[in-house]
């Protein structure tokens, strides 16, 4: 059977007319569109939720001004990354294939940041990541990647000098979580252990000065072992630490997998003080760890206390009206997604390319913790850690920590 | 703590995990020593069972906790009894008699049913399972055993003596090994052969309901994929035992649980499953039908 030439051209016709018609009544007024992308689904989703919340009351403070480009409608695209780094992959290039994304802010975890960025990169195209942590994605030298929080670098050693100073640890036992934070955050955590173990010295005991006894006053790394996220039972590992006899268990990871060692440390009568990294930095942590096993544990986190910054009064205020109690890093992407906003505004059109060179020009953004600047890394110049403890089932801020 | 003490806890610890991985392998091993057909779906009833159990335990308040307990575990097992029992009706009976590779793929749909129904109704992220039992500790000789790892001994103890006094001494047992040696046969001698198959889906998918309570309030948070590593292990629990028997089962689960826990106490916890499945394949290697397996060559 030979087909009709003429009518299917005529069906042809018909499809692009209709093809052209459905893209005309979207087309009113053309958008331009800021990815996002977070573990929005699995066990970091809470964390990915604060974070798009924080994102999306960005883009509502913009959408009250004037349009960021004249005669463009201003829009969130949210993408799942399930804290998987295969699936932050293939998010980074359905954003990079939409030539209505011109910027993106993500992800959460490293582990899908470093990857992402080279797609991000390649593409030209502005990434901002909230709280990717790893000090390493920025050092590939991609000029289109920034971070509005501090690295692991300063983290891990400002956790170590707490540990020693202030809790004065002794014999201590890392844990990680075998990711690119975790295992990042632990071995700058174990560097700083090693500094520290080499500036210490011995020193005489002073009840038995003249028996000669020295005292051995450095701390010690008793072992540094993974856990794989996404286990459960961690009995195990937790009965060999407690033989060991440490008094302070480090864990670089996220709050899933710290719940869980929280609350089977007391179930293996392990006594340590438990302390953690911002991936711990999770209400959702004493809940699922129970209060009573999360009391006395304590974490750093990268930025002060969120609720005694002056300059964010208004938007913590604003943001537990609208959504409840605030998330760790929901300030952060609003942080992040205001910035970028900023940029395309400067920018003036669709253009990635201008987009990223406008970024370049921004000093002093006022932001969030203050005036905002970027090294040539593309680093936030704003470096606080902060030292939280839980207290009667609650975060409680320390004080803010240094890393020298 | 010395070296003695250090070894019974990792034992203990061992043990704990090995009585819920026994608990799933037993479904695994029912079915395929029934109908010889490995229901990838099992893993996911374990996880169902979790849910169900924290939905009773959320309706039933006030009540003491021994009766809070029973009430969780009678109405997960009978829920989930249930639930097995309708997904053979369903989705197995229909293509029985078609290629078994059918089945092993309506098995893992069905896998994929079950944890996205969970995930649309409790949600994607975790959930707090609530403490089911007070958080008793004792010290014995410097070992740490708490109520929940006794609850969990004894529970798997009991529910796999019932079990083999089931299969080996009632009518329903009787007939249950009769369909795994001959379907055809019992079914012309008047077996009622579909409701003893449908019977085995929901005795094992009973168990598994067990487990994941137990498993929830060991834990104390449950995820609607918690059943996919789990039920994979425990299918391997299942194969290490010899699968189609049911002591194997048992003795595969605890086997494998004390691999992983000494894997994980004496080399690293990082290497624990690498270290827990190379011996399983040194196992299998010398062994191919499993510890207690019986010839299976002349049954297909």
């Amino acid at each position: 059977m030979r087909k009709n030439p003429k009518r299917g051209s005529a069906w042809h016709f018909l499809f692009v007319l209709l093809w052209a018609a459905a893209g005309c009544g979207r087309g009113e007024s053309p958008v331009v569109k800021i990815g996002f992308v977070a573990p929005l689904t699995g066990d970091q989703a809470p964390h990915g939720e604060d974070m798009l919340q924080g994102a999306r009351m960005a883009i509502a403070h913009a959408l009250a001004e004037d349009p960021v480009i004249p005669g463009h409608r201003l829009e969130l695209a949210p993408l799942d990354d399930q804290r998987n780094p295969t699936q932050a992959v293939a998010a980074a290039k359905k954003l990079v294939a939409d030539p209505d994304v011109v910027a993106v802010v993500g992800h959460l975890n490293s582990s899908c940041t470093m990857p992402a960025s080279a797609i991000y990169h390649q593409a030209r195209m502005l990434q901002i990541t909230p709280i990717s942590s790893n000090p390493q994605i920025s050092r590939q030298g991609f000029d289109t990647f920034y971070r509005t929080c501090v690295t692991d670098d300063l983290q891990g050693p400002a956790a170590a000098l707490f540990a020693v100073r202030k809790l004065g640890a002794k014999r201590i036992f890392i844990l990680d979580d075998m990711t690119t934070y975790g295992r990042g955050l632990a071995n700058e955590f174990e560097k700083k252990m090693g500094a520290i173990r080499r500036a210490t010295g011995y020193s005489k005991d002073e009840s038995t000065a003249d028996m000669g006894v020295i005292i051995d006053n450095r701390p010690e790394i008793l072992g540094h072992e993974g856990i794989t996220q996404g286990d459960k039972d961690f009995t195990a590992i937790l009965t060999k630490i407690k033989s060991l006899n440490p008094d302070l268990l480090y864990f670089a990871g996220m709050f899933p997998e710290g719940a869980l060692l929280i609350k089977q440390r007391k179930d293996v009568g392990l006594d340590a003080t438990f302390m953690g990294g911002d991936g711990l930095f999770d209400p959702v942590l004493i809940d699922l760890a129970t209060p009573e096993a999360a009391e006395g544990v304590y974490l750093t986190t990268i930025g002060s206390d969120i609720h005694r910054i002056p300059t964010a009064r208004a938007f913590v205020a604003e943001y537990e009206r609208t959504f409840g109690p605030i998330g760790a890093y929901s300030a952060y992407a609003y942080e992040a997604t205001s910035i970028a906003i900023w940029a395309i505004r400067k920018a003036g059109a669709k253009d990635r390319q201008a987009v990223l060179a406008a970024m370049k020009t921004l000093k002093d953004y006022p932001g969030l913790f203050g005036p905002q600047n970027f090294d040539e890394k593309g680093d936030s110049l704003i470096r606080d850690v902060g030292i939280f403890t839980v207290r009667t089932g609650k975060f409680q801020f320390v004080r803010t920590a240094s890393w020298e | 703590m010395s070296p003695l003490q250090l070894f019974l806890q990792q034992l203990a610890n061992g043990l704990t995990l090995g009585a819920i991985y026994a608990l799933i392998a037993l479904g695994y091993t029912m079915v395929y020593g029934v109908v010889q057909l490995i229901n990838f779906a099992h893993g996911e009833i374990f996880m169902v069972g979790a849910y169900l159990a924290l939905t009773v335990a959320l309706v039933v308040t006030g009540a003491p906790w021994w009766l809070t307990l029973t009430l969780c575990g009678l109405g997960a097992m009978a829920l989930c009894g249930g639930l097995g029992w309708m997904i053979e009706r369903a989705a197995y009976r229909p293509i029985r008699a078609a290629p078994r590779l059918n089945a092993l793929i309506t098995a893992i749909g069905m896998s994929f049913v079950l944890q996205n129904v969970v995930m649309l109704l409790y949600g994607a992220t975790d959930r707090r399972f609530p403490a089911l039992w007070p958080a008793i500790r004792w010290q014995w000789g410097g070992v740490t055993v708490t109520l929940t790892q006794v609850l969990v001994w004894g529970t798997a103890a009991l529910l796999m003596v019932g079990l083999q006094w089931l299969v080996m001494r009632t009518r329903l047992g009787i007939a249950m090994r009769a369909t795994s040696q001959d379907l055809r046969a019992c079914a012309l001698l008047g077996i009622p052969v579909n409701r003893i198959i449908a019977m085995t889906f929901a005795l094992g998918s009973a168990l598994a309901a067990v487990g994941g309570m137990l498993f929830g309030g060991y834990y104390g948070t449950i995820n609607f994929h918690d059943g996919y590593l789990t039920g994979l292990k425990a299918f391997t629990a299942a194969v290490l035992g010899g699968i189609g028997n049911i002591p194997g089962a048992m003795v595969g689960g605890i086997v494998l649980g004390l691999l992983e826990g000494l894997g994980a106490g004496y080399l690293s916890s990082q290497w624990k499953n690498v270290f827990a499945f190379v011996i399983l394949v040194l196992l299998l290697l010398c062994k191919p039908t499993g510890l207690l397996g019986e010839r299976v060559a002349d049954r297909a």
